[in-house]
């Protein structure tokens, strides 16, 4: 709402410059954005919050700058000549709706002169944002501006039978509005007709058959009261914002209609000329009735925690309009701890209803800066979140690990989403999308992660490790249901080039690896070959916990498959992971648990070497398990220390250097114990696995 | 050569001091300070080398010429001082041969270390660590004051209830508040929608737990505003709630002008402005000092002295209605704050779309 300075002075007389206002007003709850100056002086550009339509107009904002500076308020007081004639014999008004239309007023104006308007009425128009358009229109505008009541003239002759009735609509009935656009209207709209049809949408915009126009003779002016709800949906529904709807769907003062009928009337006469018929056309079923609320003292203390003086309440109160009277039986003492003031509220105040809502009033114009701050003492210990410490410890891991987190959206494209889509889940789908590129929520995690690994590639950023906490969504059963993720996503050098090192690609066996040390934490993991549509095959493997033991999997892994790189435009291996983070989270806080220190061995450890050739397909697993079965208490450890395949190895074998680590309790171990440990394996392996043994 | 050493070759009779235990003696300590002199020359290993082969050798050495010159040759007499002076010069000798030896040594080393100069200025042999993104650290930042002050942290869905995100917040259907949150909806679960807000969990934390409650809720939320430097339809929030039997306004003030003074510094003045929400009663836009001019007014702050934080102000008793509190006993405050603005406001981000491109240029960053 645009507030021009000068004519905020006609009603509450300031000489507080305008900059001084501002801050005044925005400290009170009326955030002025900006002055600008214009032809009519200058301009505030008031922020009005939507409980607060009074302060639409200028006479509303001149009642918070008289509380604020404790000056009087000075309202226009309108006088009209009026002709013996009574407007009831010229017209009659209906209200069919009542439920939509709590009040319709109407006034006649005969013989005006429609013309353009003067250059100050025009200058404070056009200063507020409003075009002028002609002396009628002008005043019924202006009249909005300064006291928040929307009016419309009709011109009177156009109105069949001279009647107005408020009804309505029924269901696509049309009418051309004046913005010259045909509109059709449903049964929950009101609209005000003649005794033909249609000639106004209620509290929204006018028609275009009745509308002022420099033939207009004779005038009729509404000023009425529509229901905040019906508007808003009407306004909604029809698309069609105006200066008036706004005010009505916020609630305007119903006691206001009559009055500013009659400051309309007083401006068209002086502006227009014309006769304006005895009395005003009032139809108001249900009177409106003021209501009273207390405010003590006592509750004032309870949610502010800091006293205002009496002298302050009471003046702050009356100046807002709501006539406080002491109530409480202490009424000579002042600011005594019971007291108490019955308040009056008054009808432009609908947002005041209860006790809080003048706490309020009286809290803004005193000062949210008067009240000191104060720490609450704490009465319980601050949680974190179920599994925070293991999420943490996670999170730090992957920082060492040297992945970058992300924070990505989850609304994504269909397309996209349905590559990566985990078998039978079904996303949750926008139904008023800004874009197809988020039209749903995504499934997967790994939909996110290649769309980050696709921009940084197509940034020039071509090493990457990334990782990413979040969530993926899916509705079952017309329930949505989201479920805690983890994804890693890779691509390019896993080390580069320096002069201490060589640069390595990453590779298969790098996801594996951070894998393993995130399932480290957890107490290890199983892997199994899996077989996934967006995943290469043979480098794609399913996860699970190892405390699970052949369990269900919770999550998957593996190098990006051919035919998802090429949509992806991905002219470099990417690697991806996606895993499920609660079970994880829980196996850590399990591992955690259970972790107990382990005595440090007294006797040495001692290597033995095996240079093994092997049939192509024989995995590191069969070779563990093999010599696991020996049951050799002092066997540590099975290590893989190299792999080859070419050279004196023949095709369809490779050879292996097994390094295997063995360690007593109880005493060192002697050569023949170690003889013996190194025949046992060698000979289990050859037996179980064809395995021969290269000279080392 | 030095006299004394020329004495060397000289037959023990040829001393002229068979009869003279103090001449002798004069002679052996000569020795031993010529030694002594000469030990101190720059330490190389030919050094080294070539005095003990000079002093200690085997064969026509200082030594061996005095245990074959003198001492096989001394009457029986004199034999007796000639062991005891060679006893007393030898381990002498022998120790200033070590100490050259080491000393030659450590130089040797030295040299070479000083051959192989460390160019310090050439960068070390370093892992790639990653990093967490900005919103998690300042989440991280937020919990640590928060939690300070006795606030429990608390999680609820993203894809929310209207009557959560709305109806509970005292925001019935057809409230003009609804307008400034447009909102997506779920097309295939009825009723379900994209929470607006962190707030949802305002109800759905007092619906279970009777005060005190002290929360803060952090999560994802969303919006239908087309994406800008300063918008996006997914932003990160952190809800706070308070209720007690004794929480004030001046406790809401306390405490969100603790946060500011935590997250921006202790020189930081906050301020209260008049605002309206639902939820809230009296409800307030919550400023602080501009952290880049310190309030003197600059672009940060458009010349204002004051940057808008969020919204905030003490629960709306019709909210206590939703959760059955009693609303004559109970108060307590509410704010929302926006975590993204927040760091963006810290690090001086103009762009808020950087927070989900993740261009690891920028993730790198914030190590």
């Amino acid at each position: 709402m645009k507030v021009l300075y000068n004519w905020l002075k006609e009603f509450a007389d300031v000489s507080a410059p305008p900059a001084e206002l501002r801050s005044r007003l925005s400290m009170a709850g009326v955030s002025v954005d900006s002055i600008d100056e214009s032809a009519a002086g200058p301009v505030l550009d008031a922020e009005i919050t939507i409980n607060r339509p009074d302060l639409l107009g200028h006479v509303g904002i001149a009642r918070e700058v008289a509380a604020l500076y404790r000056l009087d308020l000075k309202r226009p007081q309108p006088k009209i000549n009026e002709s013996a004639e009574p407007a009831m014999q010229a017209a009659r008004v209906e209200i069919e709706s009542p439920e939509l239309c709590a009040r319709y007023t109407a006034r006649i104006v005969r013989g005006v002169k429609v013309q353009p308007s003067p250059d100050w009425l025009r200058q404070r128009l056009e200063a507020l944002g409003q075009s002028s358009i002609n002396n009628v229109v002008d005043a019924t505008n202006y009249v909005m501006l300064e006291v928040g009541q929307p009016l419309h003239a009709f011109d009177f002759d156009r109105l069949a039978e001279h009647r107005i009735v408020v009804r309505r609509a029924r269901q696509g009935e049309t009418m051309r509005t004046l913005d010259g656009i045909e509109r059709k209207f449903s049964k929950d709209m009101c609209l005000i007709c003649d005794a033909r049809g249609a000639v106004a949408v209620g509290g929204v915009m006018g028609g275009a058959e009745s509308e002022i126009s420099f033939s207009t003779k004779n005038l009729l002016l509404e000023s009425a009261w529509f229901d905040p709800i019906s508007i808003r949906r009407t306004s909604k529904a029809l698309g069609l914002r105006t200066e008036a709807s706004l005010r009505f769907e916020r609630g305007a003062d119903i006691e206001m209609a009559a009055f500013a009928s009659k400051r309309a009337a007083e401006l068209i006469q002086q502006l227009a000329g014309g006769e304006v018929l005895g009395g005003v056309i009032d139809v108001y079923p249900q009177l409106h009735s003021p209501q009273k609320v207390e405010l003590s003292r006592k509750e004032l203390l309870r949610v502010m925690g800091a006293d205002v003086p009496d002298r302050e309440i009471e003046e702050i109160l009356s100046a807002l309009g709501f006539a406080p009277v002491r109530s409480d039986t202490n009424r000579g003492s002042a600011d005594s701890l019971v007291a108490a003031w019955s308040c009056a509220i008054p009808s432009w105040r609908g947002d005041v209803t209860r006790e809080i809502d003048l706490i309020e009033e009286v809290a803004r114009l005193y000062g949210y800066d008067k009240f000191p701050p104060r720490l609450p003492p704490a009465k319980l210990p601050a949680k974190r979140l179920p599994h925070a410490r293991e999420e943490e410890r996670l999170r730090e891991r992957l920082v060492a690990l040297g992945y970058h987190e992300i924070v990505a959206i989850p609304l994504v494209a269909a397309e996209r989403d349905a590559i990566f889509r985990p078998e039978n889940a079904s996303p949750a789908e926008i139904a008023n999308p800004l874009s197809e590129d988020a039209s749903l929520m995504r499934t997967s995690g790994a939909v996110s992660m290649a769309a980050t690994i696709e921009w940084n590639l197509n940034h020039g950023q071509k090493n990457l490790r990334l990782f990413e906490i979040g969530k993926m969504y899916e509705v079952r059963g017309e329930k949505p249901v989201e479920t805690r993720i983890l994804s890693l996503g890779a691509a390019g050098l896993a080390r580069e080039q320096s002069i201490h090192e060589s640069s390595r690609e990453f590779s298969f066996g790098d996801l594996k690896g951070s894998l393993d040390e995130i399932f480290a934490l957890a107490g290890g993991a199983n892997w199994r070959p899996a077989s996934l549509q967006w995943l290469a095959p043979n480098r794609a493997a399913r996860i699970s916990l190892a405390a699970a033991g052949e369990g269900k999997p919770i999550g998957v892994c593996g190098q990006l498959a051919r035919t998802v790189a090429q949509k992806f435009k991905f002219r470099q291996d990417v690697f991806l992971a996606e895993l499920q983070l609660d079970p994880l989270l829980e196996a850590i806080a399990k591992a955690s648990a259970t972790l107990r220190y382990e005595p440090l061995p007294r006797f040495p450890a001692v290597e033995r070497d095996f240079s093994l050739v092997l049939a192509d397909g024989t995995s590191f697993a069969s070779i563990e398990h093999a010599i696991r079965a020996l049951s050799i208490p002092e066997l540590r450890r099975i290590e893989a220390v190299d792999l080859f395949r070419g050279g004196q190895v023949p095709a369809g074998k490779h050879s292996l250097l097994l390094r295997v680590t063995f360690q007593s309790d109880v005493s060192t171990l002697t050569d023949a114990q170690l003889a013996e440990f190194s025949a046992r394996i060698a000979s289990a392996l050859s037996e179980k696995l064809g395995a021969s043994l290269r000279a080392s | 050569m030095p006299e004394a050493i020329e004495k060397t070759h000289l037959r023990f009779s040829q001393l002229h001091c068979s009869s003279d235990e103090q001449q002798l003696h004069y002679l052996f300590h000569e020795l031993s300070e010529l030694a002594a002199h000469e030990a101190e020359a720059s330490p190389t290993p030919e050094v080294a080398e070539k005095f003990r082969v000079r002093w200690l050798g085997r064969q026509d050495s200082v030594l061996s010429r005095i245990t074959a010159n003198w001492l096989k040759e001394a009457p029986p007499e004199a034999k007796k001082w000639v062991g005891q002076q060679l006893n007393w010069l030898r381990p002498i000798l022998e120790d200033l041969a070590a100490n050259l030896k080491k000393l030659s040594e450590e130089a040797a080393l030295d040299a070479a270390a000083a051959r192989d100069q460390i160019d310090l200025s050439l960068p070390g042999v370093t892992r790639t660590l990653g990093t967490q993104h900005l919103v998690r650290q300042t989440y991280e930042e937020l919990y640590r004051i928060f939690a300070s002050i006795g606030f429990s942290i608390v999680e609820g869905p993203e894809i929310e209830t209207a009557y959560y995100n709305f109806e509970a917040l005292n925001i019935p259907e057809h409230h003009p508040a609804r307008d400034n949150m447009d909102t997506f909806y779920i097309a295939n679960a009825p009723g379900y929608l994209l929470r607006t807000h962190t707030s949802p969990m305002q109800a759905r934390t007092m619906e279970k737990q009777q005060p005190p409650v002290r929360i803060v809720v952090p999560g994802k939320v969303y919006r239908r505003d087309n994406p800008d430097a300063t918008h996006s339809f997914v932003f990160h929030q952190l809800e706070g709630l308070a209720v007690d039997t004794d929480i004030t306004f001046c406790d809401f003030k306390g405490t969100i002008e603790y946060f500011a003074k935590e997250f921006f510094g202790p020189q930081t003045r906050v301020r209260l402005r008049p605002s309206y929400f639902p939820f809230t009663e009296p409800s307030a836009e919550f400023d602080a000092s501009c952290h880049v001019c310190g309030g003197k007014g600059c672009r940060t702050c458009k010349h204002s002295g004051w940057i808008e934080m969020f919204g905030a102000g003490m629960v709306n008793p019709a909210v206590y209605g939703f959760v059955k509190y009693d609303a004559q006993r109970y108060s307590g405050f509410a704010f929302g704050l926006g975590v993204d603005r927040l760091a963006m406001l810290k690090y001086g981000i103009d762009d808020l779309q950087q927070f989900f491109r993740n261009d690891v240029r920028f993730l790198r960053q914030f190590r």
